[in-house]
């Protein structure tokens, strides 16, 4: 593989940083503060509050591209087990308002469920890092394992659509790691055949959201009401949308949420179709940056893990819209990058460092 | 055996490579190669996914653009109507009889209270509140419900005036205001102006014009038959508001039009007059100008307080009202129909010598009672002795039945019918006014109708003199009545004088010209009826109102009625309800008349003990207290 002199020159090869990925990644940051600015009628405190929390990101990613990727490995087993603990201990000790997710630390307070976003994908990267592949089903299944453990014990705080969402992001990284496909069709088979046993296992709340999900306009003050006014700021957006400043379902707070899981809505609202497709022409480009780095891993491990980590920023992407049209529940998923949210703006940071060190410290390979 | 032997070896090699993965180490080549399908179909998963999330959001944004757009502006545009103000009535001299004022209820918004015990400490010091209101802030501050406190109600601009001096003690003050209706007398004009309230279902299918915003309409009286020209047009505020439904802005605004003030033909004083005049009593007095059609007293008695109304009236009040026996609610001038009794008389007698069924000379003998083919029973004068010899004036003075039976008989019950017909009896006089009865005229074919019978030589005997099916409401005879001192000019009675739009003070007055339609009345009976009226007053031998005390100034003419309620008992078991009712048709001056009064008491007795001093009352205070302004105009 040849290494272009540009690639090497510069701040952002000393900073082990990919400018590609980087210059998408803070287009729609810079997007997601300047809707911010909007919805928050100018609350300077809220910009602040994010600018910092960007900042802290932008370190951690930075901080992370440093680390070559063999330590990512070496310490993946410490990680996905401390984190294991934490969700346990979350589950005894955990605070928070309607669902116990936070861990209170007297000096820090923070979601683990958060941090298995990261160490679930890295774990099982580094499980099949030196297996064969494909994995056998043996292997399949201490994968399955790896992931059904901690999602359980996200699912129990309650807090269903991380579950979902870890799990989800665990399958990414099997199928990436080149499963057969006669073994998709028996997980298939598999999660069809357990969908009434987790209906069961599930609270009232989080069945009533699934099934609001179904008929939004028929409880327009509950649940549905989210969707319904989300829609409704979204439409009356139109092609060009209402204009900078101008949305009224956002600043009237008609939208609710709208500077966090609703902010697309509201980005949606003033910029108009025109902007929802530069914006998910943006997170497509990021994607598939993503997926060059991966293709472009010298081994396994770098593959797997930069492959999960893009794709489940995506994923978090897909998610997030798809809630806010009408095609997903509305599970309470942050958009990457451009919701308001500390704990999101660091974790997807943090995956993103984690891409950058593994293109930067790439092996010549010989051919 | 060697190939057992193979074979064995073979499987402990798999065995010690499964173990040892030997096999697991990957090939580079491969395992780069299959990741990058992989990646590959995922990145393509990826860009479809994409695509179909863009149709969806397209779709939304595009397609569905206009609902959402619609629905986005119904979320935060609100539009609030402004109530406008509502004409004045006015009687003719421009006296104010229904006013529009507002009120304001002077609330705090519960969110903008920090500390509710200070706030009640604060409202016992500007409203000097006692115990049961501090109370009464206590329960509504309890009420989850109540997003207000309500201070006071119905505060008037000068009590805020005063109370707004302790402003700074209660920052939390706001003022609702509202419209209210007040009238100025509100019984003695209660029949005539009727009341306003809260619009309801059955006024969206009536002839009022029901626009858009607007809360309150009149339901009866001239409050209901002008409530088009008086209610003017509402305005409305076109407000942006946010989720929690604050007003975030004012987008539009268009004030409300006041409705214009309406001028009444009646003259305040005369109708309080007239009122006062039926105390103790049930009945109705209508005072008209015969030659316009100015009503200018229309009174039904006891009338009822329309304030309650247009102020809501509670349910016990209104059962009350329902529950009065001397029925206040009934409009007794408008709706009442009553047996015009011998008021009739100066009508048929009319007719008959224009027909040339009498003439003026004409003369039966009353032998007090007339005796009909086929009837056993004769039919009874008043007078038990008979009035000897009369012709027809005398015969009107003295009310004498007898003349009137004969010449019943003779006209027949068609003519009496028909001729009838142009006095207005049987026919609405259509007053400006909503629910007028007809009364009614009996002929044959009602009977018919009705009754699925035959008529009978002696019900026409009745009719001819005011009773049996006979019915008139005290409105037709007081227009009946106007035809006689008109002379035959026609008109409609009507209480609407004119109309100020207040907004370009363009006047509007009643239409004269096209309130006059003369009707032929010959000269010569009239002149013959008319003097017969006025002996009934004057004719000290003869008429029936001649005891009363007369006027010095002027001379009138009247015919008394006395209408039968019951054949039986009459007046002998003391029963008010089954004496007869007491009639007085009169106008004034003789000479040339001005004023046309008509009086029916409710079982009030005979109507020259009764009835005629009222109308003479009242035709001396006219003319004493009033006569003057209303020549000037």
């Amino acid at each position: 593989m040849r290494y272009s002199t540009s690639e090497f020159s510069g701040i952002s090869s000393i900073l082990k940083i990919d400018l590609k990925l980087f210059a998408i990644v803070m287009i729609i940051v810079f997007l997601g503060m300047i809707t911010l600015f909007s919805v928050s009628s100018g609350d300077s405190s809220l910009m602040l509050k994010q600018g910092i929390r960007i900042l802290i990101g932008l370190v951690a990613m930075i901080l992370l591209a440093q680390i070559h990727p063999d330590n990512f490995k070496l310490f993946s087993p410490a990680l996905y087990f401390g984190g294991i603990f934490l969700l346990v201990m979350t589950i005894f000790f955990g605070v928070g308002k309607s669902a116990d997710r936070w861990l209170d630390l007297y000096f820090l307070r923070f979601q683990p469920s958060e941090l298995m976003k990261i160490f679930v994908p890295l774990m099982i990267a580094s499980f099949y890092s030196d297996k064969s592949l494909p994995p056998k089903f043996k292997n399949l299944v201490v994968a399955a394992f790896i992931i059904v453990v901690p999602a359980f014990l996200i699912a129990k705080q309650p807090d269903l659509g991380t579950a979902i969402l870890i799990t989800t992001s665990g399958i990414i990284a099997i199928f990436l790691s080149g499963i057969r496909l006669v073994h998709i069709f028996l997980g298939l088979a598999f999660v069809i055949g357990a969908i009434p046993f987790l209906w069961s296992l599930m609270y009232d709340y989080q069945k009533s959201r699934i099934l609001s999900f179904f008929s939004p306009d028929q409880d327009v003050l509950g649940s549905g009401y989210h969707l319904v006014q989300s829609k409704i700021a979204l439409g009356s957006g139109g092609l060009f949308g209402k204009g900078y400043m101008n949305g009224t379902q956002s600043k009237l707070d008609f939208l609710p949420e709208n500077h966090t899981d609703f902010i697309f809505s509201a980005f949606g609202e003033e910029f108009g179709f025109i902007g929802v497709l530069l914006l998910i022409t943006l997170y497509v480009l990021a994607t598939f940056r993503g997926m060059s780095i991966s293709i472009k891993a010298t081994d396994n491990f770098s593959r797997i893990l930069s492959g999960t980590l893009i794709l489940t920023i995506f994923l978090y992407v897909l998610v997030n819209i798809g809630m806010v049209i009408g095609i997903l529940p509305i599970v309470g998923a942050p958009l990457p990058f451009m919701s308001y949210g500390g704990t999101s703006m660091l974790t997807v940071f943090a995956a993103l460092g984690i891409i950058m060190s593994i293109k930067s410290h790439q092996r010549l390979m010989r051919k | 055996m060697v190939s057992k032997h193979r074979n064995e070896t073979i499987r402990k090699r798999h065995r010690f490579e499964e173990k040892t993965g030997w096999e697991d180490i990957n090939d580079p080549v491969r395992d780069r190669a299959s990741h990058k399908l992989r990646a590959l179909i995922a990145s393509a998963i990826v860009f479809v996914i994409s695509l179909f999330y863009l149709d969806h959001i397209y779709q939304i944004q595009i397609d569905d653009h206009d609902l959402y757009t619609t629905r986005a502006e119904d979320n935060r545009i609100r539009v609030r109507p402004i109530e406008p103000i509502r004409g004045n009535i006015l009687d003719r001299n421009g006296t104010i009889l229904a006013e529009s004022f507002d009120t304001f209820d002077i609330v705090a918004k519960k969110e903008k209270i920090v500390s509710e015990k200070n706030f009640i400490l604060n409202a016992k010091k500007v409203f000097k509140f006692q115990k049961p209101e501090v109370d009464r802030l206590r329960e509504e501050f309890k009420n989850k419900k109540l997003k207000e406190i309500t201070l006071q109600k119905n505060t008037t601009m000068e009590e805020f005036t005063k109370l707004s001096v302790d402003q700074y003690l209660l920052p939390e003050m706001e003022l609702i205001v509202k419209s209210n209706r007040r009238y100025v007398f509100p019984e003695s004009t209660s029949h005539v102006l009727g009341y306003t309230g809260k619009l309801s279902e059955s006024d969206y299918n009536s002839t009022v014009e029901i626009k858009e915003g607007m809360t309150s309409v009149g339901k009866i009286g001239v409050e209901r038959f002008y409530q088009n020209l008086l209610s003017g047009s509402p305005g409305f505020e076109k407000l942006e508001t946010n989720a929690n439904n604050e007003i975030i802005r004012v987008l539009e605004k268009k004030s409300a039009t006041r409705g214009s003030d309406v001028y009444l033909t009646i003259d305040y004083r005369l109708q309080n007059y007239t009122y006062e005049l039926l105390k103790g009593q049930r009945g109705s007095i209508i005072v008209m100008n015969p030659h316009n059609g100015d009503i200018l007293s229309f009174v039904s008695y006891p009338g009822y307080d329309i304030n309650l109304f247009a102020r809501g009236i509670s349910s016990k009040d209104y059962k009350k009202l329902l529950q009065d026996k001397a029925n206040p609610l009934f409009n007794r001038a408008l709706i009442g129909q009553y047996p015009p009794g011998s008021t009739i008389k100066p009508f048929f007698g009319i007719v008959a010598l224009e027909d040339g069924i009498i003439d003026k000379s004409k003369v039966f003998a009353c032998t007090g009672a007339y005796k009909l083919e086929n009837y056993k029973r004769p039919f009874k004068c008043w007078k038990k002795d008979g009035h000897m010899d009369v012709n027809l004036s005398s015969a009107v003075a003295s009310s004498c039945d007898v003349f009137f039976y004969r010449l019943a008989e003779v006209s027949g019950i068609d003519m009496i019918h028909e001729k009838l017909q142009k006095f207005g009896f049987g026919e609405k006089t259509y007053i400006d006014l909503y629910g007028e009865k007809e009364g009614l005229l009996p002929s044959r074919e009602w009977k018919n109708q009705s009754r699925q019978a035959a008529w009978y030589p002696g019900e026409t005997l009745n009719v001819g003199i005011g009773q049996g099916y006979f019915l008139a409401t005290p409105l037709q005879l007081a227009n009946a009545t106007s035809l006689l001192a008109s002379g035959g000019s026609s008109v409609t009675p009507h209480l609407f004088l004119r109309s100020i739009d207040r907004i370009n003070n363009e006047v509007s007055n009643f239409n004269y010209s096209d309130n006059k339609n003369e009707i032929e009345i010959d000269t010569e009976s009239l002149h013959v009826v008319n003097e017969a009226m006025w002996r009934v007053i004057y004719d000290k031998n003869i008429g029936t109102a001649s005891h009363i005390k007369k006027i010095d100034s002027l001379e009138f003419a009247g015919k008394t009625g006395t209408a039968q309620v019951y054949n039986l008992d009459k007046g002998k078991t003391g029963n008010k309800s089954l004496q007869d009712h007491a009639l007085f048709i009169s106008f004034a001056p003789f000479e040339s008349p001005e004023i046309v009064v008509s009086v029916i008491v409710d079982n009030g007795g005979s109507g020259s003990a009764v009835a005629a001093p009222i109308a003479r009352d009242i035709i001396n205070f006219y003319f004493e207290n009033i006569k003057s302004q209303v020549a000037m105009q």
